[in-house]
């Protein structure tokens, strides 16, 4: 079964927590009712959470020395240049 | 937070360089971040953001005070991450570092006789896939999906960032959720 794309656009406004109250109630009976859509959401959330389960890396040690490093000592001769 | 940013700001620009070294290490994680998610390169990550902080610095001139900073910065660096990757010739992956296994050194600083734990092992496979889905997205789901969910900012923000209408924004977040479910449906 192919549901319509109004109920996967009610998932993307849930979300993006926009969806207004009534559709929520919409989307909720219809995920009761219908396993295709219950599965897909479940899958849209499950993808969420792996995304931000990367974990949070770190910039390279001296990074910021090596910037200050790349600076041109003088701006406006940098600003001339350009 | 913000009234540091702006100080520092008119520091730099009255030829402070030290006060862009603050700048820098405010922001470099998340500079180095966008760019490690949006390139999948550590090499390259570093270059971009380098790039990033030059280019802040050498115009900062051109900020407008009563923009965020971070939103002017993210701009140049997910722009300069664009075109980069535009510029990637196909076969580049080819001898690219494997993406998301930067945990890898962490361990590789322990002595060789302590073994792994399974579910450390399991998860930096996780993560290396999971790096791998989101570098095989199109540049424009990629950034929407990475600025959305690894640097967490609102849809509003990422439309300043991106120059991006709000319904474009949330268009290509819609598409890059969808993408990414097909591709990660039965990790």
């Amino acid at each position: 079964m192919t549901c319509s794309t109004e109920v996967i656009e009610y998932m993307h406004q849930y979300l993006d927590e926009e969806i207004l109250e009534q559709d929520k109630v919409k989307l909720k009976k219809h995920l009761d009712e219908c396993e295709d859509c219950a599965i897909h959401f479940h899958e849209l959330k499950k993808t969420i959470a792996l995304v931000q389960s990367t974990s949070h890396i770190q910039a390279p040690a001296n990074f910021t020395e090596n910037v200050l490093g790349l600076l041109p000592k003088e701006k406006k001769q940098a600003v001339f240049k350009r | 937070m913000e009234a540091l940013i702006k100080k520092r700001i008119k520091q730099v620009i009255k030829g402070d360089q030290n006060a862009f070294g603050d700048i820098i290490d405010i922001y470099k994680d998340k500079v180095f971040q966008i760019c490690y998610r949006m390139l999948g390169n550590r090499h390259e990550a570093e270059d971009i953001s380098q790039e990033a902080f030059l280019r802040a610095y050498v115009n900062i001139n051109r900020f407008n005070m009563d923009l965020k900073f971070s939103t002017w910065l993210y701009r140049i660096a997910t722009n300069l991450c664009i075109d980069r990757i535009r510029k990637k010739k196909p076969d580049y992956y080819l001898d690219a570092e494997v993406p998301g296994t930067d945990g890898l050194n962490m361990y590789s600083q322990i002595s060789s006789d302590t073994r792994l734990p399974e579910e450390d092992v399991e998860s930096l496979e996780l993560q290396a896939l999971i790096q791998r889905e989101i570098s095989k997205l199109p540049e424009k789901y990629r950034s929407v999906i990475v600025l959305k969910y690894i640097e967490e900012l609102s849809l509003n923000e990422i439309s300043e960032i991106l120059e991006l209408p709000l319904g474009t924004v949330k268009t290509r977040i819609h598409r890059g959720r969808e993408a990414l479910r097909k591709q990660l449906r039965h990790v």
